[in-house]
């Protein structure tokens, strides 16, 4: 655990130390730029959405989930607060499960 | 150095105070729900101190992905500190190296944005940025380490708990789509990791998910702004 703390420690701190210290006016090339600036979105994607769509190790739904997740999205698009998301999706999450 | 830019900056952080707090807490419960004690909790969170990347190795540990992977995996998703460390350093000119290594590892999402908000505040002024950066690590290395604590009060999976990790993903993702290139992506990027998930045995399907739809993204957007 302390090997994989500290290695996430340093690869955390590079990107933000070297260019600050040595790359003082330097912009990545426009392809890199184009790339990155998907990056967060496609990554999150392929967190949230497998976890929607699967039942174990298998492809299929679960329906609390799913519930869960339709309010929390509305929710998140027009009020943009992380900590009320989390809140709302595990109320939901919790009332839920006295239906399901 | 000048002891009121320190308390400017102080003051400046209490908003990003208010959202770290409660997610270090949501953090420290999680954490200590995938396996990692109270100390391991504390250690992660000041020596990492990225939160998208430490939820998602909790998530990733919780699921015996290997170690190397969520390395890899916390160096993609903290690439993006590149862009804002190279836009902050244009302010930051003649600073002493050690100086410049505290401030950087204390860089966030959150911080960059409130210092590029008052940038007449950050200029050639590190005591005001490490009065911002340093409080707001506070609040998050606190919060965690409290959630951590008041984990072992509350069953793991009551209070809708199991919940709150995609709840907090989802919220992200949201936040992250500020235009139509976003949509296509997150629409690619939620097909294609089902399918890799389906196809791959363990996680690689995250990786390769995000370097196949920023790929794509990067494509559509080449496209369009050749054929309007």
């Amino acid at each position: 655990m302390l090997i994989l703390i500290l290695g996430m420690g340093l690869v955390t701190f590079f990107p933000r130390f070297l260019p600050m210290a040595f790359l003082s006016r330097w912009v990545p090339p426009q392809r890199v730029r184009m790339g990155l600036s998907y990056f967060p979105v496609a990554i999150l994607s392929a967190i949230v959405f497998p976890t929607l769509f699967s039942d174990g190790n298998q492809v299929g739904i679960q329906p609390s989930y799913l519930v869960a997740a339709l309010p929390v999205f509305l929710f998140s698009w027009k009020v943009k607060s992380l900590w009320g998301s989390v809140l709302l999706g595990m109320a939901i999450y919790w009332l839920l499960g006295f239906i399901l | 150095m000048n002891k009121n830019g320190f308390k400017d900056g102080v003051k400046g952080a209490l908003p990003i105070v208010l959202g770290y707090l409660p997610v270090g807490v949501t953090f420290g419960i999680l954490a200590r729900k995938a396996g990692l004690s109270s100390v391991e909790v504390g250690f992660m969170s000041f020596f990492v101190y990225a939160g998208a990347s430490q939820f998602l190795a909790i998530e990733m540990i919780s699921k015996g992905v290997p170690i190397f992977s969520i390395i890899l995996a916390t160096f993609f998703i903290n690439l993006r500190h590149i862009l804002m460390s190279s836009n902050l350093s244009i302010y930051l000119r003649n600073i002493r190296i050690p100086i410049l290594g505290l401030l950087s590892a204390q860089l966030t999402d959150e911080s960059y944005a409130v210092a590029m908000s008052k940038l007449s505040s950050v200029k050639n002024r590190p005591p005001y940025l490490l009065g911002l950066q340093m409080t707001s690590q506070l609040a998050w290395v606190g919060g965690s380490v409290a959630g951590a604590f008041f984990s072992s009060l509350t069953e793991s999976t009551r209070w809708g708990l199991p919940f709150a990790l995609p709840a907090l993903f989802i919220c992200l993702l949201v936040l992250q789509i500020k235009n139509a290139h976003h949509v296509w992506v997150m629409v690619i990027a939620g097909i294609s990791s089902i399918f890799f998930k389906w196809a791959l045995p363990g996680n690689w399907y995250i990786l390769l998910t995000a370097l196949f739809a920023s790929g794509v993204g990067m494509m559509i957007e080449t496209v369009w702004s050749k054929n309007p």
